[in-house]
């Protein structure tokens, strides 16, 4: 079981930025429709459970505001299975 | 950002709130790569001092890094760093910066600390333009594309820089995307051990005024035409200069060894003591 | 560390620029950068046989931009770091001379001065760039420079001008020309018990950045120099005490532009040094550096003549000694500025004591030779009248 933390504060908004939409693989990423204190909105994740634990959103976010928490074994990429390979 | 959560934030100064990017940039996403590869190493802050020029890269470490960091003049972080990195010979000195800041004002610095083969990690954000003065052209930037200070399409050739700092002397090249940081951190991560001029360049994304010039769009945008458009090395070698027209080479450009420019004054300094 | 043996003690007949690189050596000195030009060669090309030997390092770097970035990153290294060039090279160092100045960070440049522009009298001496080290930055500040007359005073100068820059954190010049840099003269280098050195302070451990006071501090923050765990932030930025960027709180801006000034003027009794001889003079000479020698000459010859006349030499010359200037203004009915150049410092003395008396500005008979001292005498004559 994977946990996918967002801390919304961070967030600079799914408008701009939504790089997490982009490279999560099972597209679990929307929109959570609340603007945060700084005038953005954040996503937030659906089917938690579908996540495969490839930790693509949390390495990716230019503002460190995801943070893939992982609870047993699970799916990571490793130098060849990762993508851009 | 939060104080707590990112395992990354524990390099970070505590008191930062805010990062200083616009939506969507890919300077995030190095930032993350510098830190995890630090991290990954078993490395900490004490065993860096972070230098960077002007430009929104250059940002990264200053104020990011909750470590020695020192923010210079336009253009001048290597020459700072060649000083820097020979006063504190067993410090591993990073340079973070811009295309602009580094090939532009800084180019002879960047060609000279490669020749010297002085022992620095350079990790080098090329944007293709200069974004923080509002999207003016850069040596990076596409031939015949229109920006700000050349309205009716550059009509100047671009650097390719990766090549170039490996013909000037560097000990490690290599070149990644933002759409490749796991890449990326790897090739920092040999930067840091490379006892030698070490540079990554890292090829990002500037949505906001590359992005309205280029009319590739927003970060996500980006991200997709650095996918599509990337080429790994050794594919490219087997490749023709037409089929390579507005591609992106991406991989390790140069890994060697050589004698170090810091580690030779160390042995000169001891040889001297000894005749003494 | 300077090795034990490195000092040269003993009586020599040598050029002013093999004092000032012996000056370098006996301060400690540890770092040195530089890139080739005339007159100031021989400084950098005797510190590159001298320093490896005496445990520092020598940078030939690719410009003189290279040469004061090194130089000033070697000093946050914890380095006593330096660097040497003339005119030309000290244009291309001026914004980092900005950059060193609000970073506070200590720094010696050795200015062996000759005209420009590019190579236009490269290998005269003439005091090209009386002006141009102390306003030739962006911004306001205050340095610290220092003006040799002799290749004895290359050597207790060069020393002087080291102690000053680590004691108040701040780049500090040492104006000599190309007469002085290629005279040869005695110089007597005293034991190394006998030269006293100034260090640097630095923070006590323990505390972070934003707990501690790195900068802006009129009687000098300690300096938190990379390497030891101070987790020091460096910004020529707007920055506060902490040297974190605020470009938002006007107070902050305030104090980040005032402060280095501040630090300098405060202390201005302990820096500035002024030699004056001019009691009961009726004329009063001023210079600085290899002119002094002529006033001196001047002063005994119009002595001879039943002339009084006196003279003020600027040992410093930055910060500017108006005090010092208005004390002679007061007592003496003329005064005399005395350069080889066509008045650099001139407005500054005449802005100082013209309330007072006359102020005359006199070139040599020809630039670039020395002023006869004869042709000072006859000038004095004519101004009398």
């Amino acid at each position: 079981m994977t946990r996918v933390r967002i801390f919304p504060q961070d967030c600079k908004g799914l408008e701009n930025c939504g790089i997490c939409t982009f490279v999560c693989p099972k597209n679990l990423f929307h929109s959570s429709g609340v603007m945060n204190d700084t005038g953005y909105i954040p996503p937030e994740i659906e089917e938690e459970n579908k996540c495969t634990g490839c930790e693509n959103c949390m390495i990716y976010c230019p503002d460190f505001a995801i943070v893939v928490e992982k609870k047993s074994e699970a799916v990571s990429y490793d130098g060849e299975t990762e993508i851009g390979s | 950002m939060n104080s707590e959560g990112h395992p990354l934030k524990k390099y970070i100064r505590k008191h930062i709130t805010k990062t200083t990017m616009c939506p969507g940039c890919g300077n995030g996403i190095v930032t993350q790569a510098i830190l995890r590869a630090i991290d990954e190493l078993g490395l900490g802050m004490n065993d860096f001092v972070f230098i960077s020029g002007i430009g929104c890269s250059a940002w990264i470490p200053s104020p990011l890094f909750d470590a020695d960091t020192l923010h210079t003049t336009h253009g001048r972080p290597i020459a700072f760093a060649t000083g820097v990195k020979l006063g504190l010979p067993d410090k591993h000195i990073m340079v973070v910066s811009g295309d602009g800041d580094l090939t532009a004002i800084g180019g002879n610095h960047l060609i000279h600390a490669a020749r010297r083969n002085i022992d620095l990690t350079v990790i080098l954000i090329n944007n293709g333009i200069y974004g923080m003065t509002g999207g003016q052209t850069a040596p990076t930037t596409p031939r015949g594309l229109k920006t700000i200070t050349n309205p009716y399409g550059t009509l100047e050739h671009t650097f390719d820089i990766s090549p170039m700092v490996s013909a000037a002397g560097a000990s490690y090249v290599a070149r990644w995307t933002t759409y490749h940081p796991r890449q990326m951190t790897r090739a920092i991560k040999k930067g840091i051990q490379k006892k030698g001029f070490a540079l990554i360049e890292s090829v990002s994304q500037c949505p906001v005024q590359y992005g309205r010039v280029s009319k590739i769009g927003k970060a996500v945008d980006f991200l997709k035409y650095f996918k599509e458009n990337s080429i790994k090395i050794n594919k490219a070698k087997e490749m023709a200069p037409q089929e390579l027209k507005g591609k992106i080479i991406i991989g390790e450009f140069m890994n060697t060894t050589k004698p170090e420019l810091a580690e030779g004054w160390s042995h000169l300094k001891c040889h001297l003591e000894e005749r003494h | 560390m300077v090795h034990k043996t490195s000092v040269l003690t003993g009586t020599h007949f040598e050029m002013g620029n093999w004092a000032c690189a012996e000056g370098a050596i006996a301060s400690g000195c540890t770092f040195v950068a530089g890139y080739p030009i005339t007159p100031a060669s021989e400084v950098v090309n005797r510190l590159a046989e001298r320093i490896p030997k005496a445990g520092g390092i020598f940078l030939q770097t690719e410009d003189e931009i290279s040469a004061i970035c090194s130089a000033i990153g070697a000093s946050w290294a914890g380095c006593i770091s330096m660097t040497a060039t003339s005119g030309p090279g000290i244009s291309l160092m001026q914004e980092n001379i900005g950059f060193a100045v609000a970073t506070e960070t200590p720094l010696v440049i050795i200015d062996v001065q000759r005209f420009g522009p590019s190579t236009g009298v490269p290998s005269v001496g003439l005091a090209g760039d009386m002006v141009q080290v102390a306003r030739g930055s962006h911004g306001d500040y205050q340095i610290i420079a220092l003006c040799p007359e002799s290749p004895q005073e290359m050597f207790d100068l060069t020393i002087q001008a080291f102690n000053l820059a680590e004691k108040y954190r701040v780049p500090v010049f040492l104006m000599a020309d190309a007469f002085i840099g290629h005279m040869r003269e005695q110089v007597v280098i005293p034991s190394e018990e006998d030269i006293i050195i100034e260090s640097r302070k630095i923070p006590d451990h323990g505390l972070g950045p934003m707990e501690r006071q790195d900068f802006l501090d009129v009687d000098v923050a300690p300096m938190p120099i990379f390497g030891l765990g101070y987790r020091a932030h460096v910004t020529s930025s707007c920055h506060d005490e902490h040297g974190m960027r605020n470009l938002s709180d006007p107070s902050v801006m305030h104090r980040y532009l005032i402060r280095p000034i501040e630090k300098i003027l405060k202390y201005r009794e302990d820096i500035i040094q002024i030699q004056a001889d001019y009691l009961e003079a009726k004329v009063g000479l001023v210079t600085y550096g290899t002119v002094s020698r002529s006033a001196r000459a001047a002063a005994n010859l119009a002595k001879q003549r039943g002339l009084k006349v006196g003279t003020l030499r600027m040992i410093t010359c930055w910060p500017f000694p108006d005090k010092e200037i208005r004390q002679m203004a007061e007592t003496v009915d003329y005064m005399l500025v005395l350069e080889n150049n066509n008045g650099q410092i001139y407005p500054y003395v005449k802005a100082e004591a013209v309330h007072a008396c006359r102020v005359d500005f006199l070139r040599p008979q020809t630039l670039g030779q020395i002023h006869e001292p004869d042709y000072i005498l006859a000038y004095i004559e004519e101004m009398i009248k």
